[in-house]
């Protein structure tokens, strides 16, 4: 009961509440900018999840090929 | 309080401290990055907002670290997360979906289950008060993914799933625990228990992140399979 309710709240609100601002912009550039090839497609995880501890300046990209994920609660 | 209770509280909640400091820095830097490419997007004013309030939650939870013996240094890390490989708007997505969709929801599930625990009043006052931004929080993560699905296909975070849940959690999480943190007496002072801690993290990825990235075009099969592969944690812990 918690997590549907959590899911209503947070997926579904938050959908909501990111179309009241009209369409998100599509740049010039965004078909490259969120495609599948740029994006890594398939198997690109194989070598992920190596970044968690790295540290960078460069607006929160590793500086090795792998991606992290972010410590919570 | 036993003494071992009390530094196991003090450390979660110094943890806790350095946790809320960096999404500060985080959501400062994301805020500016996607008002950039999406200028008519809700998410930059809600995320310099939801930035104000870490640095407030970071006070607040090194106050509480400090009654319990444990206080915390002033620094704050914004770890690198992003892969190389992906472009500039992608990577933005990516760290959304890291730090809101799956860490902040996970939060919500966390703290939403300490406030149902009799807690002490000073502790309750504290989960409460960050409770109330943490939805907001996790908010700002589906609402970016929602804009940015409805243009284009998400699809390519699938294979990254697993990555950002391995950087989400110690591995130990996974493994037994021993019986000071499996006390519920924890729960009396804002902290899960091992056992429960492992549960909530799985049940919400199960009942809301999963669901919530099938929503938008995202598989949350190599999630699944991560999930459920004690091998494949190894490899990406």
């Amino acid at each position: 009961m918690l997590f549907k309710k959590l899911f209503q709240v947070l997926v579904v609100g938050g959908a909501v509440m990111g179309a009241t601002s009209g369409c998100s912009t599509p740049a010039g550039s965004r078909q490259t900018t969120l495609s599948k090839g740029e994006g890594g497609g398939e198997g690109v995880a194989s070598d992920a999840g190596t970044a968690r501890t790295a540290q960078g300046s460069d607006g929160g990209v590793a500086p090795d090929a792998g991606g992290g994920g972010v410590m919570g609660w | 309080m036993r003494e071992e209770l009390r530094r196991k509280a003090g450390e979660a909640w110094a943890f806790r401290t350095r946790v809320e400091r960096e999404a500060a820095r985080r959501f400062a830097r994301l805020a500016a990055a996607i008002a950039a490419f999406d200028a008519d997007s809700p998410v930059p004013a809600l995320l310099r907002q939801a930035a104000e309030d870490e640095r407030r939650h970071a006070v607040l939870c090194a106050d509480l670290s400090a009654v319990y013996g444990q206080p915390v240094d002033a620094g704050a890390e914004d770890a690198a997360i992003v892969p190389r490989s992906l472009g500039p708007r992608a990577a933005v997505l990516y760290e959304v979906v890291a730090s809101c969709c799956i860490t902040e929801t996970e939060s919500v599930a966390t703290l939403t289950t300490l406030l149902a625990e009799q807690v002490e009043p000073r502790v309750e006052r504290v989960l409460r008060e960050i409770a109330r931004d943490e939805v907001g929080h996790g908010r700002i993560g589906w609402a970016h993914l929602a804009r940015e699905s409805s243009i284009s296909d998400v699809s390519f975070l699938s294979p990254w799933i697993p990555a950002m849940l391995a950087g989400t959690v110690d591995e130990g999480l996974f493994a037994a625990a021993g019986a000071d943190l499996e006390s519920r007496e924890l729960l009396r002072h804002g902290v899960l228990p091992h056992s429960l801690k492992r549960s909530i993290f799985v049940d919400t990825l199960e009942g809301v992140v999963f669901p919530g990235l099938e929503k938008f075009g995202i598989s949350s099969l190599p999630a699944r399979q991560w999930l459920s592969n004690p091998a494949a944690r190894t490899r990406l812990g």
